[in-house]
């Protein structure tokens, strides 16, 4: 009872004595600026929008040229690595390496010449494995995360997805 | 212009805003609807795209411990764009004096008016090395610091001279293995491909993709851009130390007998690979535009697999070992040799035209008796002998993955070109034509317990990242276990009692000689003769198997004078680079 008279003595917000239709008839000013204001707003959206658009639209270009260079980079240095190859096949091809030993002291070892060991657990020189054997699987790891592959509205929609999902799981 | 009193400011203000938006999207219409507009959306559609080759990287070709045979190297093509020369004379210099360019060639060239969507760019030269288009680039850069852009046209500039770099094929061991190898025409850009042993056999493997594709310009196309693997590599069975053992010995030998041409092949009989594969000719495989020059009319380009000719007395294992399997005969069987049979109306003599008397049948190998082997022949019976031929696959190809293989069909009872002495002459090699590596194969069975297995230079090849290993293939058993056992016996007791010069101190091999007249106009000459020895060891457990043959040597006709000792020389080369130890101490190594 007693805050009952307390809150019956509590003094009347302005707003609720100002007639609001009342205040923009003296002064319709007031609408004018409201009118603005949202066209103002709008447009301020517009431009933030476009503005993302312009940016995001920017980086992928970049990053298309980017990946445009990087495939010739990566052309140029497939021909390197190949290059390279090669010339480390010249130099060390049997006749450089015939004439290189023979510089070095050695000569072609005759049968009756060579000792012979038993090295148990030996199994004798292995030919080329130059590859893995086509059983073998290999992990692909992931390269990009997928926050940088999927679009707003992917992140959105899974992420409603995950949402509905865990719910239904608790449920 | 007047404005009205009873605007206020925050109007003035709207309709300034209104008008700079309208004005923008004004603005943004006319850019998209103008003439301008229009041209670059027609420019868009025209350059929008680039019309690319994209072409494989060619497969490595490696030999069976992985070193490169065949690889690709970075050269260049250079050429001039026509609308940025500014110097004629500066580029046709600089080309002549350091490519060896024909000067007026080059200047004629660079001369020429640049005329847009036509003649924009010429090609002057290809296939420059790397240290001369270093050399290219350090005048190019010395001109341009001194004449920046050409735009003094009377001092030297090589502006408009650019490089392109792309693959050509390299072979670094140049003429190793040529035979085997083959190689790529690369000086066709357009439309190389593999010429003759695995560089055609397995062309489209090794070649990979190869087509035209179209690449958007536009980077937000990027998930489109084609990729093109490499194509497939090889690894061969080829063991690059045998192989230059081989040749060595090789030439050697043909030069040393005054051969007109020789061959060489060491295989392993248990799963046919071909550890070595010599012949002559070879050509440095980086010069292959010599190779109409090198390989006259008729000269194939591997005897070992695309020469068919006559074996002679080596043949006479399949007839024995056809002998055995029947039990027609065995090793102790007495022949009596009188110097002459006649089979089908015709006499058959033997090599020296003598009369050897008794003999056994380790006796008629070890002599190479032709009247012999023709009694043996008749004993079998011809159905049975040419069933046994045909066995061992002769007359047919043996498709050994090399290109070019060629084969003689075999005549047999009921063709029209058989008469019944082809029993006779067949038995001892002749009137019956075959190729190296087909005799190879037939033998192998001998020993391989009697497995025939295909010969072949491909181990392994890789693939999208994978190893795929080729596997043996038996072809057939034409003889028993116990029937390749007994030859490869009689074979070390033939050469053993006759101190063939096949021997190998340390080492028990078997083996057969041959001398196969050859037949000019009609006639065999007794002067002209292709001389063989086939043979294979330890006979314990067969790792090698070699067959030698010389063609026309001056030396001796004798396939026991001059090829028997080559045999020698590769195997004593052979048991060192194969880690074979002397028979004694194999088995005492192994507790034998």
């Amino acid at each position: 009872m007693t805050e009952t008279r307390k809150n019956s003595r509590r003094p009347t917000p302005f707003w609720e004595k100002i007639n609001l239709s009342q205040a923009f008839k003296q002064a319709p000013w007031r609408s004018q600026i409201q009118v603005v204001g949202l066209f103002l707003l709008g447009l301020v959206i517009v431009i933030l929008v476009a503005g993302i658009y312009l940016t995001i639209s920017g980086q992928a270009a970049e990053a298309g040229l980017d990946t445009y260079n990087l495939t010739y980079d990566r052309r140029a240095l497939e021909r390197t690595i190949a290059d390279s190859k090669a010339q480390l096949a010249l130099i060390s091809s049997s006749s450089v390496m015939e004439k290189r030993a023979t510089a070095m002291g050695f000569e072609p070892a005759d049968p009756g010449s060579v000792v012979y060991v038993s090295v148990p657990g030996y199994t004798g020189k292995q030919t080329a494995i130059l590859a893995p054997p086509p059983g073998v699987v290999e992990s692909q790891g992931v390269v990009v995360k997928s926050e940088y592959r999927e679009s707003l509205w992917d992140w959105l929609f899974q992420g409603i997805n995950r949402l509905s999902t865990s719910v239904k799981g608790n449920s | 212009m007047k404005i009205p009193k009873n605007l206020s400011r925050i109007q003035i203000l709207g309709i300034f805003l209104t008008l700079f938006a309208g004005l923008i999207v004004f603005q943004m219409i006319n850019i998209q609807t103008s003439a301008h507009a229009k041209n670059l959306n027609q420019w868009a559609e025209n350059y929008g795209y680039q019309v690319t080759t994209i072409q494989s990287e060619r497969g490595y070709i490696y030999d069976r411990w992985g070193h490169l045979l065949a690889g690709n190297e970075e050269v260049y093509e250079v050429g001039v764009e026509l609308q940025f020369v500014t110097n004629p004379a500066s580029v046709a210099s600089a080309l002549a004096s350091i490519l060896g360019s024909d000067y007026n060639t080059v200047f004629n060239l660079a001369n020429e008016p640049y005329v847009e969507g036509k003649s924009v760019y010429i090609p002057l030269s290809d296939f420059v090395d790397s240290n001369k288009i270093d050399q290219l680039d350090k005048l190019k850069q010395q001109y341009e610091a001194t004449n920046p852009y050409g735009e003094d046209k009377k001092l030297p500039s090589l502006r408009g001279l650019v490089w392109t770099a792309h693959l050509q094929r390299i072979y670094p061991e140049n003429d190793l293995a040529s035979n085997v190898i083959g190689f790529y025409s690369f000086l066709d850009r357009e439309n190389g491909r593999g010429f003759y042993g695995v560089e055609e056999k397995y062309n489209d493997l090794l070649a990979g993709i190869k087509e035209q594709v179209l690449i958007p310009l536009d980077p937000y196309q990027l998930q489109t851009i084609p990729t093109a693997p490499a194509g497939a590599s090889l690894i061969l069975t080829i063991d690059r130390e045998i192989q230059r053992s081989t040749e060595s010995v090789l030439d050697a030998a043909v030069k040393s007998t005054g051969s007109v041409n020789g061959t060489i092949i060491v295989m392993n009989p248990r799963n046919g690979e071909i550890l070595a594969m010599a012949s002559t000719p070879r050509m440095n495989l980086n010069e292959y535009w010599n190779y109409s020059k090198i390989f006259t009319a008729g000269v194939p380009f591997n005897k070992a697999i695309s020469q068919v000719y006559e074996p002679g007395s080596v043949f006479k294992i399949l007839t024995m070992a056809a002998a055995i399997d029947t039990k027609t005969v065995t090793p102790d069987t007495t022949f009596v040799d009188t110097g002459v049979i006649n089979v089908g109306g015709w006499n058959i003599y033997n090599w020296d035209r003598g009369a050897w008397g008794p003999q056994t049948m380790v006796g008629c190998l070890q002599h190479s008796l032709n009247v012999c082997l023709s009694w043996v022949a008749t004993q079998i019976g011809s159905t049975k002998f040419y069933e046994y031929l045909d066995r061992f696959d002769i007359g047919h190809r043996t498709n050994i993955d090399l290109a070019g293989e060629e084969v003689y069909p075999l005549a047999e009872p009921g063709d029209s070109t058989w008469y019944e002495v082809n029993l006779a002459t067949n038995s001892f090699g002749q009137g019956v034509a075959i190729t190296p590596v087909q005799l190879m194969m037939a033998a192998s069975a001998l020993a391989n317990d009697g497995k025939m297995v295909a010969p072949h230079v491909l181990k392994a090849y890789i693939q999208d990242g994978k190893q795929y290993n080729t596997n043996t293939q038996i072809v057939g058993t034409p003889i028993t276990a116990e029937t390749a056992h007994t030859m490869t016996n009689m074979l070390f007791t033939s050469l053993q009692q006759e101190s063939s010069d096949a021997l190998v101190d340390g080492y028990a091999v078997a083996g057969k000689t041959g001398t196969a007249e050859i037949a000019v106009n009609g006639e065999y000459s007794s002067s002209q003769t292709n001389a063989s020895f086939i043979g294979w060891g330890p006979v314990d457990n067969p790792q090698f198997m070699v067959y030698v043959w010389l063609e026309k040597p001056a030396s001796s006709i004798w396939g026991s004078v001059v090829a028997a000792p080559v045999f020698r020389d590769e195997v004593k080369q052979l048991v060192v680079l194969m880690n074979i130890p002397p028979d004694s101490v194999r088995l005492s190594l192994e507790g034998k």
